[in-house]
């Protein structure tokens, strides 16, 4: 099913002949516009009104009336948390008419955990947020780990954290904050464009994305040829490619988990800092241009200032992270971790051995060998730490060498340093030898096992064999023990960050590695700081607008990512101006612009055109925001809505994605789920889930098969009893009125008309009788019924 | 809006009650969005004039069929194979006038002129009463040339695999996206059956063709289902909490109806309050669709207790034919209760299984294997039930492949010359349309573009594209597309 809208401009691009680029709208410089004064002044909240009053007086048109109050609280709630109001607070909202009452729940919701998820999953939709993709356990897009980069997404939003620095830290953490493992999970963003097979896609996808979702332009249209509307060149393609070339992914140790297979943080690192960027011809990677290399640079039009690109010398911890403080230690850690493990195997061991004393011999010899492999297990453990702590020492010793210009540790190890490497590769052989007694045991054992009659003439085989190789591998393990160290004798490093390997070379293996420089060029520093430059004019309007879109439904430039010539013009230019001057003048506040957008009289509208027939003729698509536009709900909220009623959501934050097969029985936010191109839940695919590949505005399709999810999902079937429950358990929820205007007003927001009250009761009196009496089954009947209403999938 | 007052059509709604008849429920709500259109009217789901055909089964071979390997022989190539075209008598093909109308997408390794001639990798012979030519690769599709009609003088405009939404649509993927064929058919026509969908697509689409309706409104999508063999045709397809469970809500066939009935009563009550709310009405529709769906699908994809018979005919018996053989009986099943449009994709996602830059004759052996015996089945059985003259059967594909080699044993993409053919629905049997050049490159005689295609297929139907036209989305004459009148019988 077809799962995001691509905004698509089939009529009337806005290209006039006569218009250069310096005067296209989007292109000059942003100036605050002055709020207009209006005759409408009693209903102006805030400045955005008085832009959108404006329109109204000069096209004759009549703002409807502000939402009803239950309406409009959970709009709020929705839009903020993505949650639907509890029954007390509704309650307290219908009823309740002081003013300062919807201020306050703004400013609640605003701060409460559930904005930052709420929001993430939007900017997650804008920012291309991918679980990884394969085939089988192969990596093959985005990375392993990556949901530590929405989780820094929700953390941001959460501490409303400067747009301008979220996006800096997402392009550059790695040169601004080298060894900041949290603020580097920002860089999650272009570690999300990884991609096993093919360098030009990942480059490509890196240009295009960048260029749409933080400055509104279609760069990737240069890729080929120049710009047909934009003044953007061809060679301008490469020159914003160029300040990506030299970068490449890795994983970082995370404290606690010396394995960054099993978690660490996905990052970006300039790994080639010499690679050239070659012009390809008419696009055609096959055809680079290989007379001049290009440098990175942004384009002419858009250079308001120099563009300084200073190389950055890194702290040693950053490109050698196995100096960070944690690292070693969780080494260490993880080791004595395996010991007490294997002790607590030991133990029961033990007791088996006692519990099976006088038993046949069969059963009393199998657990005696256990014990006698239970024993060599902690043994190898034991010298398993020993080792680890002889090789963490020799690797401190090492750090305190000079080092040479190129990183690397200047010559031979001496002295106490060299009689710490013989340390270690003594305690690893040790460790080897530890290792193969116990094989030994276990192969022993398996044998053992093997004897019974159920045991195929080929497994007995293949237990002897393994013996008969067990038993080698300790007479070698027991060799190496007595040879004296050689200087060319190593042991092995332990590692704090781990290369995410390629495979452009279509060799069936992984690409020589990218070692980790010393310096980073510093060109997605210069990048970022020129994209959150105050004075760029593209910044702050295209993110003005994406925050616009989705509080009210429609963009005030349509083409949310082509913001050039050939995009849409603004319907309301000075509103979208003064939304960019908010954002920047507040210091980037996203949070600002949220309060001043859901504070507005606009924001405050019915959905409704009853009553207006002038104002519906006049405007029939809306565009003047003469009432509101209605919403049907993100797949993400109609789950945790339907999940958030029965009061079964769980309120954890973070972590891991859950997975496919965990999914229908989980409770958690839907934004947690894995989500990737060839994963992604079903419940939430019925409605227009977010494509992985570009997703600037959801869809809003309505299909039978949304009918369908509704209607028998396990979860709406589970979910219904459990709200019916919830809505009872009010304490003048008795009669069967009563409960339908409860149930109205929780599930949907609305204050039921008496129509709507009488066909519901007409429907719970004879569904009781029908089945005899049993009133909890009608109403979780009628709960059904209204959570498949319409309006429980759409934000009025 | 609308100046005359709008309850009305609210009204008819309630009073039509569950049993809805039959004409399209969208075409009543859209008759009131643009009634204040005074010179134009919304389709009524009557034809325009007098019919050939009533329904449509589309087979679309995703990643393009070589043309000379199918449909189309040019021994040519094989006369001058190793030859670059520039050596044969024909080198005025490549001449750059001539290969203007490409419009280029995404300029890559793939949909390049090939120069050096790769010949046939497979033999024709003669078939039917008037010998036409058919690939040895498509044996069973020979055996009913008599039915069908050839058309091989086909071009289209992208060089990419883009070129599939263009032959869905008519128009190029840089221009937009615009609604399908089936799309169109679907909103001009009324239903034959009210408990079905009137527009069902089969297999796996990719992404750039992934949507139908587009500018028509989401009651004209196509439903997707699911046909295979031990699937369910759509997600949701029965209540996942059975009855007599305690743990969920457990719904009989009486109860989900009286639910729905009173979601409908609420649905109509809340439009008083929210009178023109477009995405409203397409609920209230998507809801009894989906209760259609739930109703009479299944038991119509359900073909176990069709004869064994059939099931052979269809190839059922070999794992290579399941798939696409049970999607065709399907349509069969389909298209005799009514479904006016049966869309069915092989080989879809991705490029698209047919596009064979290399390894040709192992890839396109293959691909023919799994639909060539079940297409003839289908033609085989609807005429024997009567019903190949109703329907309309198309075989296409986005284009055609290259006279020269890629890859030493491939072919490249190919717009200016291909082949396509439909049969039934009121077409002239076992004719053959159109023509390539020598080499198969150009369609030098009776050109096509797609739409000539949709066009024949409506006019078969009795609707003039033209007419149905919505104000503010005024359709190029390329769009319409002219009619094939010289293979209608």
């Amino acid at each position: 099913m077809r799962s995001c809208l691509t905004v698509l401009l089939v009529l009337g691009a806005s290209l006039c002949a006569d218009e250069t680029s310096s005067e296209h709208w989007s292109f000059r410089p942003l100036v605050r516009p002055n709020p207009p004064r209006v005759s409408n002044a009693s209903w102006v909240r805030n400045p955005i009104d008085a832009f959108i009053a404006r329109q109204h007086e000069e096209r004759g048109l009549t703002p409807q009336l502000e939402a009803p109050r239950e309406v409009l609280i959970r709009r709020l709630y929705l839009d903020l948390i993505g949650l639907p109001p509890g029954a007390k607070e509704l309650d307290a909202f219908a009823t309740d008419a002081d003013p300062a009452r919807y201020d306050r729940a703004v400013e609640r919701l605003l701060d409460a955990p559930q904005h930052g998820e709420r929001w993430a999953r939007h900017w997650m939709d804008i920012w291309r947020y991918s679980d990884w993709d394969g085939f089988k356990g192969q990596l093959r897009s985005s990375q392993k780990q990556i949901w530590h980069w929405r989780d820094w997404i929700v953390e941001s939003l959460n501490d409303d954290t400067p747009y301008d620095q979220m996006l800096r830290q997402m392009l550059a953490a790695d040169e601004l904050y080298p060894d900041d493992l949290d603020k580097l999970r920002a860089t999650g963003y272009l570690a999300r464009n990884w991609v096993l097979f093919n360098r030009n896609q990942w480059l490509d996808s890196a240009v295009e994305h960048v260029s749409k979702s933080m400055l509104g332009l279609t760069m990737d249209c240069a890729k080929c040829h120049d710009h047909k509307y934009d003044p953007i060149t061809h060679r301008d393609y490469f020159a914003m490619r160029a300040f990506f070339e030299p970068y490449h992914v890795r994983v970082d140790v995370v404290p606690g988990q010396p394995d960054p297979a099993v978690d660490g943080i996905p990052r970006v690192f300039d790994g080639l800092l010499e690679e050239p960027t070659y012009l390809f011809v008419h696009g055609d990677e096959d055809r680079p241009d290989k007379s001049t290399s290009i440098a990175p640079a942004v384009p002419a039009f858009l250079s308001f200032a120099k563009l300084t690109i200073e190389p950055v010398s890194l702290p040693i911890e950053s490109w050698q992270p196995a100096r960070r403080p944690w690292v070693l230690e969780s080494h260490v850690s993880a080791t004595r971790r395996d010991l007490e493990t294997a002790r607590e195997d030991l133990s029961s061991a033990k007791a088996n051995v006692t519990a099976t004393a006088g038993q046949e011999e069969a059963v009393v010899k199998q657990a005696e060998l256990e014990l006698r492999v239970a024993e060599l297990s902690v043994e190898l453990q034991e010298r398993e730490l020993v080792s680890m702590k002889r090789r963490v020492e020799a690797l401190r010793a090492s750090w305190v060498r000079p080092e040479k210009t190129d990183g690397t540790v200047a010559g031979a190890p001496k002295g106490p340093e060299r009689d710490m490497v013989v340390a270690a590769v003594r305690a690893e052989r040790e460790r080897d030898a530890a290792r193969a007694r116990r094989d030994l045991a276990a192969a022993e054992l398996d044998v053992v096992l093997s004897v019974p009659e159920k045991r195929t003439k080929h497994q007995k085989k293949v237990a002897r064999d393994k013996l008969e190789k067990a038993k080698e591998s300790l007479e070698r393990a027991t060799k190496r023990l007595e040879q004296p160290v050689r200087p060319r004798d190593k042991y092995p490093l332990l590692v704090g960050a781990k290369w995410t390997p390629t495979r452009f070379r279509r060799s069936n293996r992984d690409d020589p590695g990218v070692s980790f420089p010393p310096t980073s060029s510093g060109r997605r520093t210069a990048l970022a700081r020129w994209i959150t430059d105050p004075r760029h004019p593209l910044t702050a309007r295209v993110a003005a607008n994406h925050v616009w879109t989705r509080h009210m439904g429609r963009p005030l430039v349509e083409s949310v990512f082509d913001f050039g010539p050939n995009g849409r013009a603004p319907t309301h230019p000075e509103l979208l101006d003064w939304l960019a001057s908010e954002l920047i003048d507040s210091g980037w506040s996203l949070k600002h612009l949220h309060r001043l957008i859901v504070s507005s009289a606009s924001y405050r509208l019915s959905s409704s055109n009853k009553g207006a027939r002038r104002s519906t003729k006049k405007d029939p698509d809306n565009l003047r925001w003469w009432r509101r536009s209605p919403i049907r709900l993100e797949s993400q909220l109609v789950r945790d809505a339907i999940l958030a009623h029965a009061g079964r959501l769980e309120p954890t934050l973070g972590g891991p994605p859950v997975l496919r097969d965990d999914q229908e029985s989980s409770t958690r936010r839907s934004l947690y789920f894995f989500h990737s191109a060839s994963d992604r839940n079903r419940f939430l695919a019925s409605f227009d889930e977010a494509s992985v590949k570009e997703c600037y505005r959801r869809e809003q399709s309505v299909l039978p098969q949304q009918a369908l999810a509704l209607t028998n999902s396990r979860l709406v079937l589970e979910s219904a009893p459990r709200i019916a429950r919830r809505l009872n358990a009010g304490k003048d929820a008795t009669t069967d009125r009563e409960y339908v205007r409860r149930a109205f007003l929780s599930l949907l927001g609305i204050r039921a008309s008496d129509a709507e009250i009488t066909s519901s009761v007409d429907a719970l009196v004879r569904w009781i009788a029908s089945s005899d009496g049993d009133v909890t089954a009608a109403r979780a009947r009628f709960i059904w019924v209204l959570l498949n209403h319409n309006d429980f999938v759409t934000l009025r | 809006m609308s100046d005359r007052p709008l309850p009305s059509r609210r009204s008819c709604l309630s009073d039509l009650g569950m049993g809805f008849t039959g004409l399209a429920l969208g075409a009543m709500l859209r008759r009131d969005a643009y009634a204040n259109e005074r010179e134009w009217a919304p389709p009524d789901g009557r034809p325009h004039f007098e019919p050939k055909a009533k329904s449509v089964i589309w087979l679309f071979m995703n990643g393009g069929v070589s043309h000379m390997e199918s449909f189309d022989p040019k021994p040519a190539l094989n006369r001058y194979a190793g030859k670059t075209i520039a050596q044969t008598p024909y080198a005025d093909v490549q001449d750059p006038e001539k290969l203007e109308i490409e419009r280029l997408v995404v300029p890559d390794v793939n949909g390049n002129q090939r120069d050096e001639i790769y010949p046939l990798q497979t033999g024709y012979r003669r078939h039917g009463p008037d010998g036409i030519e058919v690939s040895d690769w498509f044996p069973y599709i020979a055996g009913q040339v008599d039915k069908i009609a050839i058309v091989r003088s086909m071009w289209t405009t992208d060089s990419n695999h883009g070129a599939q939404v263009q032959f869905h649509s008519g128009r190029h993927q840089n221009d937009g996206k615009f609604p399908t064929l089936g799309a169109w058919v679907h909103y001009g026509l009324g239903t034959l059956d009210a408990n079905l969908p009137q527009f069902i697509s089969m297999g796996t689409r990719p992404r750039w063709n992934s949507s139908d309706s587009l500018y028509l409104g989401a009651e004209y999508e196509s439903v997707p289902l699911r046909v295979a063999p031990g699937k369910d045709p759509f997600d949701y397809a029965s209540a996942e909490v059975s009855p007599g469970s305690s743990r969920g809500l457990p719904l009989c066939d009486r109860t989900r109806r009286e639910g729905l009935d009173l979601v409908r009563q609420l649905n109509l009550l809340r439009g008083k309050e929210y009178p023109d709310d477009p995405a409203l009405d397409a609920r209230i529709a998507s809801y009894e669709m989906a209760y259609r769906m739930q109703t009479a699908v299944p038991g119509v994809v359900d073909i176990s207790r069709e004869p064994e018979a059939t099931k052979t005919l269809y190839g059922l018996d070999k794992p290579h034919c399941r798939e696409f053989g049970t999607q065709l009986l399907a349509a069969r099943r389909f298209v005799e209760r009514g479904v006016r449009f049966v869309q069915i994709q092989h080989g879809g996602g991705g490029a698209g299984k047919w596009d064979a830059h290399k390894d040709l004759k192992k890839r396109h052996t293959r691909d023919a294997l799994a639909v060539d015996q079940p297409i003839a089945a289908l033609l085989i059985d609807l005429e024997r039930r009567g019903l190949l003259d109703e329907t309309l059967v198309v075989f296409v594909t986005e284009f055609g492949r290259t006279p020269g080699s890629q890859s030493a044993n491939g072919r490249d993409h190919h717009i200016f010359g291909f082949s396509v053919w439909m049969a039934g629905g009121g077409l002239k049997r076992g004719v053959v349309h159109g023509a390539t050049d020598e080499l198969g490159f150009h369609a030098v005689e009776s050109p096509h573009y797609v739409t000539d295609v949709h066009a024949t297929i409506l006019h078969q139907l009795g609707l003039d594209s033209r007419r149905l036209e919505i104000p503010g989305r005024k359709r190029l004459d390329v769009d319409h597309g002219n009619p094939i009148t010289e293979i209608m019988a």
